[in-house]
Formats: C-alpha cells, sequence, structure tokens
C-alpha cells in the first residue's frame, strides 16, 4: 500500500487527546414523519470524535445508528424533510444549518462513505474508472487508490462495469472512493455485512490499515459488536436513539456497564456459546421508535428495572467499571453473573442411523445462465453432494455465498429438479422450509391465521379443528392467538419469522429446511431464533437441516456441521468437533474469519474470494487460496474420507489425508 | 449480435406472415367483390370471371395466399386494384413522405418527452408551465390540434404553410426521398428549409401526444433512480444534483422511457393516418384511406406488411438502444 501524500505527522497520534475533536454532535434530535405518526429516529445523542480515530457505533435495527452516520454526512432522506434539533458539528461545518451547497462542499472536500450493498452503491451504468475519477480527479491517482485498496489489475479494473466485479471487490472499489481527495472522515455503514465472513474479515483489515496510512477518521456504523471489535479505537452502543453508552473498544466489550450492553454481548453467537440448552437472551424486542416510553427505553426488557426507570430519561454518567459512560441509573448494581442458564435441552433418544430422513447420494445440478453474445454459461451449484440427516437430527451446513447450500435445500424441498444422483426423504411428512425474509415469504392479504392454516385445509381438517391447530402452532412459537387475525405486515420481523415457522411446523415435517432464518435479524432477536427451533424440532421430533454462512450459528444449531465449497462437501461430523478442531484449510480459514470480541480475534486471514462456480478449479477447488495445498491438489479432487478414531468426522482433503490417521 | 438479428429476422417473418393471412382472411369475409368494383357497374359476368382468372382470385384462399407469399419473396406485392400499379410502386411513391413525417414526429416527441421528463423530475424553474402546456396540448384530438395549428400558423400569421409537403418547383429526387435529407444532399438549402416548415405543424400534431407519455415515464422512472444508492454515493462524493442527475440518473432512467418510445411508434403510424388527411400530406395514410372504399386489397396488404415491419424493426432499434443504455443487458 503507498499513499505517498500522507502527512506522518498527523497520523503518529491519532488519539492525541489535545487535537480539537473533528466531529461534534451535541443534543441532537432526528424525527421523521411517516404516515402523520412521528418517528424519532434520535432523541438527544452527544458525541465527539477525535481525529484519526475509529468510532464503532453500535445498535440493533431502530436504533438510529444509520441516521447517525448520515445525519454526519449531510444526506438523511429529504421526502419528507426529517425535523433536527441541536448540532453536529463536521470539520468546522454546522451540518444543520448550513446551506445545501455548503454541505455538498463538505462532503466533496473532507468527508467519504462507504455503504452497505456495494451492489446498488455503485452505479451500474457507469464504468469503475470514471466513478472513480469523479472525486479522485485524475486516472493515474484512480489506479493508485484501487492498488492501495488491493484490487488486482487495477488499470484493466477502471474499463469494468460494477456487476462485472465480486462482491468483495466491489466494495474494495467503494472504499477507494471513500478515501480518494484524502478526506477528514469517513463513515461507513454496515460496510461488511453484505459479505462472506471471510472477505469480511479482509475488509475490516483495509480499514483499519488505510487509518493507519492516511490518519483520516472512521465512523464504523455495525449491528454487530464483533465487527466493530475488530477495528475500532471507541465503541458507541445505541438504544431507542440514545445513546447507552460510550467508551474505548477494549473496555465496553470487556466491562460492559450498561445491561444492554451486556445483554448484547451475552446474546452474541460466539464460537464459546453454550450448546447444552438455549442460548442466553434478551426478553422482548428493540423499542418502536413511533412510541418510546417516557424513561429509559430499555426498561421494559431489563432484568434491573425499577419503577424509577420509568420515569425520566436516563442521563450520561460516568460508567464506573470504565472510564467511558454510559446512561443508566442502576449502574451500582451488579448484574447477575450470567443469566440464570436453567433449563438444559431435554434429552433426545439416539438417533437411529437406519432411516434417515434425508439421504442425498451424489447429487449433481447445474444452471445454464445465458451470457453476453451468443455463449451459454453452466454455472454448477451442486457437484456431487453425499449427506445423510438421520430421524431427529439437526445438521448446519455452512458455506459462503455461491457454493450451493441454498440450492441444495431447495432442491431437498422439491422446488428445484437435480440433474444427477438420488434424493430419498423419510416416510414422514414432506419437508418445509423456512426463509431468510420472512417478511417476503408470507403473503400480503392473508391473515396469518389463513397462512397457518392453508396446510390444514389440503388434509381434510375442519374449521374448528383448524382454527385450534392454529392457536397451538402460534403458542408453540411463543405467539399470542390474536396473531391469527393479523396480517403479515403488522408484525414485526421476530414475529414475521415465528409465523413462517407455525406455518411450517403446523403439520410437523419429517425434516425443516432452514435457509438462514436469523441472518436478516438483530442479533439478540437472532439469538430468540434459534432457541425457538432447538426447542421445537426436539419437541416435535423433527430433523433439521439448517443452512447458515455463521460457523457460530451452526455451531449451536447442528448436531453436526457439514462445510460446503463450490457445490461440494468438503468436511461433515459433529459439531463440536469441527468448529474445535477442523481439519479442512477451508474449515479452519472460516473459523478464523468469525468476528470475535478480545484478543484471540486476530487469526490467519483467507486471501482471496471464494471461486466461480462457472468455472470451479480443477482437482480440489478449494487449492487457489490454500495455504497448504501442493501440487496433487490442482488434478486431483479428493474423496471424503473418515477420521480415524472419530464419530463419522469426515473431510476431503489430499494433504490432510497424506498426514495420517485416516480410513 | 448475430443471433439476436437473426431472431429478429425471423420474427419479422413470422410477423409478416401473420399479417398477410389475416388480410386474406378479411379479403374473404368482406361483402363486397374488388374485381367487380374495379371493372365498374356495366362489366358482363364472363369479363369479371376472365379478370378473375388473370388476377388469380378464382384459386382456393390457401393457393392465393401461397401466391401471394410467393410474389412477396421476389418483391412482389401484385397489382393495386385502383391505381393499376404494381403496389410495390405505389408505396415506394407514397412511403418517403410519410416515413419523413414519422421521423419527424418521432424527434419532437423524445426531445419534448425528455425534456419535460428531466425538467419535471428536476425540478426546474417553469418546468410546471411547460409541463401544464405539453398536457393539455397532448390531451386534445389530433385533429383538433391540426385545425387549430392551421387557423394561428397559416391563415393568421402566416408562418407555416398547410398543405403539402413542399412548395419549391423541381425538387431533387432521390436517393433517399425524404426532402429534407435529398436537398441537403443536393445542396439545395431552399429545399431544406421548405420542407422543414411544411413538416413542423403536421409533426408536432403526431409527436406531441407521444411525447407527454415518454416524458411522464421518464420522469417516474427518474424519481425511482434518484432515490436509489448509487445516486446517495454520488451525493455522498459531493456531486452537484445538476450532475448527479444528468450523469448518474438519466442513463440509469432510459430503459422504461425506451420501452415507451418503441410502443409510442406503433400508435403514432395510426396517427399519421389522420393527420395526412388534414394536411394534405402525399403518404401512405392518403394511399390507404383511398385504398379502402375501393376494397383495394393488394395495396391495403402492401401497407399493412409495410407498417408490420416497420413496427419490428423500430422494437429491434429500441431494443438495441436499450443494450447500449444498460451494459448488464446482453442482445
Amino acid at each position: 500500500m503507498t499513499f505517498t501524500s500522507v502527512q506522518p505527522t498527523e497520523v503518529a497520534s491519532p488519539r492525541s487527546p489535545s487535537a480539537p475533536p473533528l466531529v461534534t454532535i451535541e443534543g441532537l434530535h432526528v424525527t421523521f414523519e411517516r404516515g402523520g405518526r412521528d418517528v424519532r429516529a434520535l432523541r438527544g445523542v452527544d458525541l465527539s470524535i477525535a481525529p484519526g480515530e475509529i468510532l464503532g457505533v453500535v445498535g440493533e435495527s431502530g436504533s438510529g445508528k444509520s441516521v447517525l452516520g448520515l445525519s454526519m454526512l449531510g444526506l438523511l432522506p429529504t421526502e419528507p424533510p426529517p425535523r433536527l434539533e441541536g448540532s453536529i458539528e463536521v470539520c468546522g461545518v454546522d451540518v444543520v444549518h448550513a446551506d445545501d451547497d455548503t454541505r455538498r462542499r463538505l462532503r466533496r472536500r473532507h468527508l467519504g462513505a462507504i455503504f452497505q450493498d456495494p451492489m446498488t452503491s455503485l452505479n451500474p451504468t457507469m464504468r469503475i474508472g470514471r466513478q472513480l475519477a469523479e472525486v479522485a480527479g485524475t486516472e493515474a491517482e484512480a489506479v493508485r487508490l484501487l492498488d492501495a485498496v488491493g484490487v488486482p489489475e487495477p488499470k484493466r479494473r477502471l474499463r469494468s462495469f460494477p456487476h462485472e466485479l465480486s462482491g468483495g471487490l466491489r466494495q474494495r472499489v467503494m472504499i477507494a472512493m471513500a478515501v480518494a481527495g484524502e478526506p477528514s472522515l469517513v463513515v461507513a455503514d454496515e460496510p461488511t455485512t453484505a459479505l462472506d465472513v471471510t472477505v469480511q474479515a479482509q475488509i475490516l483489515e483495509l480499514l483499519g490499515h488505510l487509518r493507519d496510512e492516511l490518519g483520516c477518521s472512521f465512523v464504523l456504523v455495525t449491528h454487530d459488536l464483533g465487527v466493530a471489535a475488530q477495528v475500532s479505537d471507541r465503541i458507541a452502543v445505541l438504544y431507542g436513539g440514545r445513546i447507552a453508552e460510550v467508551g474505548a473498544a477494549a473496555d465496553v466489550l470487556e466491562r460492559p456497564a450498561h445491561p444492554y450492553t451486556v445483554g448484547l454481548l451475552r446474546s452474541r453467537l460466539t464460537l464459546q456459546a453454550r450448546r447444552a440448552g438455549p442460548l442466553p437472551t434478551l426478553i422482548g424486542e428493540p423499542p418502536d421508535p413511533r412510541a418510546h416510553p417516557p424513561g429509559c427505553a430499555f426498561a421494559p426488557r431489563c432484568t434491573l428495572h425499577v419503577d424509577a426507570c420509568d420515569e425520566t430519561l436516563p442521563d450520561l454518567v460516568s460508567a464506573g467499571g470504565h472510564p467511558g459512560v454510559a446512561a443508566c441509573i442502576r449502574l451500582d448494581v451488579p448484574l447477575a453473573e450470567e443469566v440464570a442458564l436453567v433449563d438444559a435441552w431435554p434429552e433426545v433418544e439416539a438417533v437411529s442411523a437406519i432411516e434417515p430422513a434425508v439421504r442425498l447420494t451424489a447429487v449433481f445440478k447445474d444452471f445454464e445462465l445465458k451470457s453476453g453474445w451468443r455463449s451459454k454459461e453452466v454455472l454448477h451449484a451442486l457437484r456431487g453432494v453425499d449427506l445423510e440427516v438421520a430421524e431427529g437430527e439437526s445438521v448446519a451446513l455452512v458455506g459462503e455465498s455461491g457454493c450451493g447450500k441454498s440450492t441444495l435445500l431447495r432442491a431437498i424441498a422439491g422446488l428445484l429438479p437435480i440433474d444427477d444422483g438420488a434424493i430419498a426423504l423419510g416416510p414422514g411428512a414432506r419437508p418445509q422450509m423456512v426463509f431468510q425474509d420472512a417478511g417476503a415469504s408470507l403473503t400480503p392479504w392473508l391473515t396469518v391465521g389463513e397462512l397457518i392454516g392453508e396446510r390444514l385445509r389440503s388434509e381434510g381438517c375442519g374449521r374448528s379443528e383448524r382454527d385450534r391447530r392454529v392457536r397451538e402452532a402460534l403458542q408453540l412459537v411463543g405467539l399470542p392467538a390474536e396473531v391469527a387475525e393479523a396480517k403479515a405486515v403488522q408484525l414485526s420481523g421476530g414475529q414475521r419469522q415465528r409465523v413462517a415457522l407455525a406455518r411450517a411446523t403446523v403439520v410437523p415435517p419429517e425434516v425443516l429446511l432452514c435457509d438462514e432464518p436469523t441472518s436478516a435479524l438483530d442479533v439478540s432477536l437472532a439469538a430468540t431464533v434459534l432457541n425457538l427451533l432447538g426447542r421445537l424440532r426436539r419437541e416435535l421430533g423433527m430433523a433439521m437441516l439448517f443452512v447458515t454462512h455463521d460457523l457460530g450459528a451452526a455451531r449451536v444449531v447442528g448436531d453436526r456441521i457439514a462445510v460446503m465449497y463450490l457445490g461440494r462437501i468438503v468436511e461433515v461430523g459433529p459439531a463440536e468437533e469441527v468448529a474445535s478442531a477442523p481439519q479442512h484449510p477451508y474449515t479452519q480459514a472460516l473459523l478464523g474469519a468469525v468476528p470475535g470480541v478480545g484478543a484471540a480475534a486476530r487469526r490467519t486471514r483467507l486471501e482471496g474470494e471464494p471461486a466461480s462456480p462457472l468455472r470451479p478449479p480443477s482437482g480440489c477447488a478449494f487449492h487457489p487460496r490454500c495455504s497448504q495445498a501442493v501440487d496433487a491438489c490442482h488434478t486431483d479432487g479428493p474423496e471424503l474420507v473418515t477420521l480415524r478414531g472419530s464419530s463419522g468426522h469426515r473431510v476431503a482433503c489430499g494433504p490432510a489425508h497424506a498426514a495420517g490417521g485416516w480410513g | 449480435m448475430t443471433q439476436f438479428v437473426l431472431k429478429r429476422l425471423a420474427a419479422m417473418v413470422a410477423v409478416l406472415l401473420v399479417l398477410a393471412a389475416t388480410v386474406f382472411v378479411l379479403q374473404r369475409l368482406t361483402p363486397t367483390d374488388p374485381v367487380h368494383a374495379m371493372l365498374g357497374g356495366n362489366a358482363s359476368k364472363a369479363m369479371i370471371a376472365a379478370e378473375k382468372h388473370k388476377l388469380g382470385y378464382d384459386k382456393p384462399m390457401v393457393a392465393q395466399y401461397v401466391d401471394y407469399i410467393g410474389g412477396l419473396l421476389h418483391g412482389d406485392l401484385q397489382m393495386s386494384l385502383r391505381t393499376r400499379r404494381p403496389v410495390a410502386t405505389d408505396l415506394g411513391q407514397y412511403l418517403p413522405a410519410t416515413l419523413e413525417l414519422t421521423l419527424f414526429a418521432l424527434v419532437v416527441a423524445v426531445v419534448l418527452g425528455g425534456l419535460m421528463g428531466i425538467a419535471t423530475a428536476a425540478r426546474f424553474r417553469g418546468s410546471g408551465v411547460l409541463r401544464v402546456v405539453l398536457l393539455s396540448a397532448a390531451s386534445a384530438p389530433s385533429f383538433l390540434l391540426a385545425v387549430l395549428g392551421i387557423l394561428l400558423f397559416y391563415r393568421k400569421l402566416g408562418w407555416l404553410p398547410a398543405t403539402g409537403r413542399s412548395s419549391v418547383a423541381n425538387v431533387p429526387t432521390g436517393p433517399t426521398g425524404l426532402l429534407t435529407v435529398d436537398g441537403l444532399l443536393h445542396g439545395r438549402l431552399d429545399v431544406v428549409t421548405d420542407a422543414f416548415k411544411h413538416l413542423v405543424l403536421p409533426g408536432l400534431c403526431v409527436g406531441i401526444g407521444p411525447a407527454m407519455s415518454i416524458g411522464r415515464v421518464l420522469r417516474s422512472s427518474l424519481v425511482n433512480t434518484m432515490r436509489t444508492d448509487y445516486v446517495r454515493t454520488a451525493r455522498a462524493k459531493g456531486q452537484r444534483e445538476s450532475v448527479v442527475l444528468l450523469r448518474h440518473a438519466v442513463r440509469n432512467s432510459l430503459g422504461p422511457a425506451l420501452s415507451m418510445t418503441g410502443l409510442q411508434v406503433g400508435l403514432m403510424f395510426a396517427g399519421v393516418v389522420v393527420i395526412e388527411q388534414v394536411f394534405a400530406w402525399p403518404g401512405i395514410g392518403l394511399y390507404t384511406i383511398q385504398s379502402i372504399p375501393r376494397t383495394d386489397f393488394p395495396a391495403i396488404a402492401g401497407v399493412t406488411l409495410v407498417l408490420g415491419a416497420g413496427y419490428v424493426i423500430v422494437n429491434a432499434v429500441i431494443d438495441v438502444l436499450q443494450a447500449a443504455a444498460d451494459p448488464r443487458i446482453a442482445l
């Protein structure tokens, strides 16, 4: 990386306390009007950012974290215009009262922005080079920037359109645009949420490097404390449009003061999370920004809640445990060590190996894509998948985007014909699916009762019988019976996912297929849904195949984990064993990329991105990214071989097999 | 690209075959006997039978259709029953005038529509007035517009001619048949200005309705584009709002406007037929209207096929433009 024009004096002390803050926010209120009601996104935020500092802004959806980032940029949505109170001073400019042109010049000279989805944030009809040159000035500068953010062959890439790049490369281009012209502050709004874990780790590392090289400040807006922990100097936790806690990153993560921060940290899915019983969760759901309670917004979910909490908004006071501040009137009361982890999962009978719920034998699936002038390209989604899910067993299928995991699920559900191989299902009710976006998978004009009852109708249930079973199904997923009368739009994200689950389980299927059902949910809700799944499958005796890109979730949910890469299973075995002693280099890299909290977070980084399923590499498809690859890996596709002495831990890796202990 | 052209050619052949078949069925269903009409009331039965045999009209329907298609392959569109000349020759004479008028109207529609779409989306000053003027013009029937235009610009102000496509003697002939183009090619600027003056009124009358449709679609497409993430990115770069609109938003908003343009061209062909009557424009509109009462089926079939082919070609061009505007579209 080369940033020749950086003044090293500024970089030397990025957190010098004497330097005046780059950003000062005081008493900031932002209110939108939606459908005649006030949506109070921010309700009195005080914050400052020092030059060269990386501030992590952490919060769940609706906490106001993105609004905070956008208001620093002066880019809040304008229709209808939001009401702003308080002040934001960025690089000496009063953003609240400045006219549009002043704000535009501020962005041009001093600010950069990185947004969540690099696919939609780059102009699809303009070449990368031209988009970069708008801020970089010259083509030479554009090439230098692309090189600096780690885009290979930068000169050639100038001629590319965004859709011709992979997700990770697109985000690198976005970052190059953000840091062009040496901004003083870069606002990154969920810059890694749309990316695979291995790419996410690379991008976070890049942000840290850029700060060191350029000396600019970063605001890293994220819902994931683990992501913020990777690079932030300070962390601000937002809840209900107000700051709950601010402090040095290590302090907030290791000695959290605010009960919400504590709850958030505990419900995070780490690789150490408990598997024997339900995960600790925050009760309830985030507050509705249209109707905040008069007191502390977290009070309804707080274990330390007393009556005084409901009366006034808590001010930020010294956190006590660390030099930062927290907004809580009960900071003096110690939090219970670990929220009571009473109930363990009920024992499930040992799974019978004779009669699997799903048996896949050498499943192949290709897709034909129309590509360009006259050619068709073949996308090899599944390239010989063997997998068994025993009765009542839960298998977590892990892999990055494009590895074929969702295709496999849809093939098992019977939604896709396969090209070759066999899918054998057990004798029970046919498989049911739960999707990632529960909102989109519920028909908007039907009531919840009709949606759930639909499957009973085909079974010839009478009306009263149907109503009874719908009520039971709702009760099982923890929803009140009145929800049956509601339509999907009237429900919150967590409630919708529960409805989707109730629909899938009203007639308990032999196997429940889950396609990333928690990845769109907030951290605290995700844990709740995982617990619900864990309980439901045990109570109803269902087998479960759970697709996820998150090894942490896989470890908690699955009895076994299967790791998929480019249409093949490369490792499969007991969940705890795969997560603690992975054998395949790819599984090891995936584990290394899981953003963690604490010192152990930095591990091996996987270079590059998953190869394209249009052109799977020869031999072992992982060999171009593998640090342990030998010549034979280029030519020989390894078979799954069982690790000796293990209970069915199988790995497809040539060098690992050669090391012995297999067969 | 080759595949695209081949596909479109195949589509055109299919469209033409179906159109020709439709005209043939219509001919059978029409009660008037074209040969009888051609020869006049006092022609004897024998004369009519002989003429029918000569023209092949005594053969069964399918055989006639096959004959017609066979001729079509050699560029033979049969003889017009009215003008007694080959239909191909007639079309060669009348088509350029219509083509010139339609193209001019298309330019009017695209320019006015584009201006209106961009101006109203950007809320430029005066865009509201422009919109009201265009909207009221487009909501009036085109013949009313034509009459008003003639009264104002011909009778009252005397700025523009009211009939025909040229008032200059010895206009240059060929190669295109479009007077503005041929005038330029022959260096006859007087012909060009004269032809242009003749084009203005009928062109506006035909083009203003489509301009409104194109403008409204472009506007709503632009408004949506201005809410996208990449427009937010452009704003985050500190680009001026006009740069954001013209450089980032317009190209991304062209798709729907182009589709609408393709649809409007088809409607314009229909509009031209009426307007040619009002302005005595010597095009195929006039030719068709004279052919219909005489049940001149070869002429009607010829015009139908030409318009059908034109429609297919226009839409192929639109598809090419769509792909040019959006690099993600592959032909």
